[in-house]
């Protein structure tokens, strides 16, 4: 992407951190982790947090896809590469098991003091820079090479593309992810500590479409960006190693010297929010795992940068913001994302339990 | 005291400092190992998992449950009985 002439201002700064902070401060009173939403419907299985990552999904779909129409953001759909989105996916998927948390779970843990969350965002960006512009670029572009449909394909392509097709999908799909989330009775809302998992899904996925208005207008002028933790994360290395954003596909902005995007600051946002949100739940501590499991989180947070810049996104980036414009490739690799987590949680939870 | 903390546990699992979902796996293996009707203590500081998984857990399975808070610290006595 070249360079926008444009210089940073203040409300493009204070917007990113405010909009991350929100972000994270709901994260982590919502313990909103989609590794455990995938998880626990096999290990223990219980689907409440499931459940919560598709009523924060039918949100951000109707959301978006209104606000699409009333020309106030502009979604655009990723081009469906069966390779990259089905491999890269899967590999994201096991890499989350490993590295306890997912694109966002780690994020936000980072506010919490896990100290296995710092190494797991630093391995994070090791797995995306290496993929964006190293050794694992030559994968990432042989992945990227096969694209079926014309690009930016999304159910309406396949389906007759007009906005009565558009919203006859739209209503299909979330009136059967609605009969599936009211049975986990969302309204019947618990006393807790923390909020409780329809509360947190909601406010959720009203982030998410406000994000994707925010990222536009502040950041993305002509193109709702929307939620996502790869790319931001990968562009705020990459702009302290090098002074460069490196954004591929979102403009940036000049600040001083650097090169910076919009992104950078929700994402410096998000464990801002967390720590605050943990510090008054006095949730904050600083936690260190044993040496082994930190060299496992650091190899599944590596495998998660890979796979997420193979898939384009990660569980937020595809599985929600992808989702919501409806792309064919973003399900596709949210799809995998879930069987990737699956997999590994049978080979490292389930597998060994049964053999003692 | 509820009708478990008051009792001595035939266990005691230590997952303190340890993350999720170390503390669920860890308390779920020990009481697939554990004959019927002993108790299980777990000292745990990890709050998605003494607040969350763990009870959850133990409500599916129809295990009894108990929580403890411990007084001035961050950490919890958690107390599984196997049915």
């Amino acid at each position: 992407m070249e360079t926008a002439a444009q210089g940073v201002t203040l409300g493009f700064i204070i917007s990113g951190l405010v909009v991350g902070g929100l972000i994270g401060f709901v994260l982590q009173r919502g313990r909103f982790c989609m590794n455990t939403a995938f998880r626990d419907t096999i290990f223990i299985k219980d689907f409440t947090m499931f459940r919560a990552y598709l009523l924060a999904l039918i949100i951000m779909i109707i959301g978006s896809n209104i606000l699409n129409d009333m020309d106030i953001i502009h979604l655009k759909a990723q081009s469906f590469y069966p390779l990259a989105n089905i491999i890269g996916g899967f590999i994201f998927g096991l890499g989350i098991v490993l590295a306890g948390g997912c694109g966002s779970g780690i994020v936000y843990r980072v506010g919490e003091g896990q100290m296995a969350s710092w190494v797991a965002v630093l391995g994070f960006f090791l797995g995306i820079g290496a993929t964006n512009s190293g050794v694992l670029k030559p994968v990432y572009d042989a992945l990227r090479t096969v694209q079926v449909g014309p690009s930016g394909m999304t159910l309406m392509t396949v389906a007759g593309d007009t906005p009565t097709m558009k919203w006859i999908i739209i209503a299909v799909l979330c009136a059967l992810l609605s009969i599936y989330v009211l049975m986990g009775k969302p309204f019947k809302v618990g006393k807790q500590k923390g909020f409780f998992w329809s509360v947190a899904a909601v406010l959720m996925g009203v982030l998410g479409v406000i994000t994707f208005w925010a990222s536009e207008h502040w950041g993305s002028p002509g193109f709702a960006r929307g939620l996502n933790f790869t790319t931001p994360t990968g562009e705020l290395f990459f702009t302290i190693l090098t002074g460069d954003a490196r954004s591929r596909f979102f403009p940036m902005y000049d600040l001083g010297m650097f090169k910076v995007t919009w992104a950078e600051f929700y994402i410096i946002g998000v464990p801002l929010g967390s720590y605050i949100s943990a510090r008054i739940l006095k949730e904050f501590k600083w936690k260190i795992p044993p040496a082994t499991e930190m060299l496992t989180v650091l190899g599944g947070s590596i495998l998660m940068g890979f796979g997420a810049v193979c898939a384009g996104g990660c569980n937020v980036g595809q599985a929600l913001t992808g989702f919501s414009t409806l792309s064919i490739g973003s399900i596709v690799a949210t799809i995998f994302i879930i069987l990737g987590n699956w997999t590994m949680v049978y080979f490292k939870f389930i597998k060994p339990m049964n053999e003692d | 005291m509820g009708e478990l903390s008051s009792k001595t546990p035939d266990q005691t699992l230590d997952v303190l400092g340890r993350v999720c979902p170390y503390p669920l796996v860890l308390s779920k293996k020990a009481v697939e190992k554990m004959s019927s009707g002993q108790l299980l203590k777990v000292l745990c500081d990890a709050p998605a998992s003494a607040e969350d998984s763990i009870p959850k857990w133990a409500e599916k399975q129809g295990l009894k449950f108990e929580s403890v808070k411990v007084a001035g610290s961050d950490s919890w006595e958690l107390y599984i009985q196997k049915s």
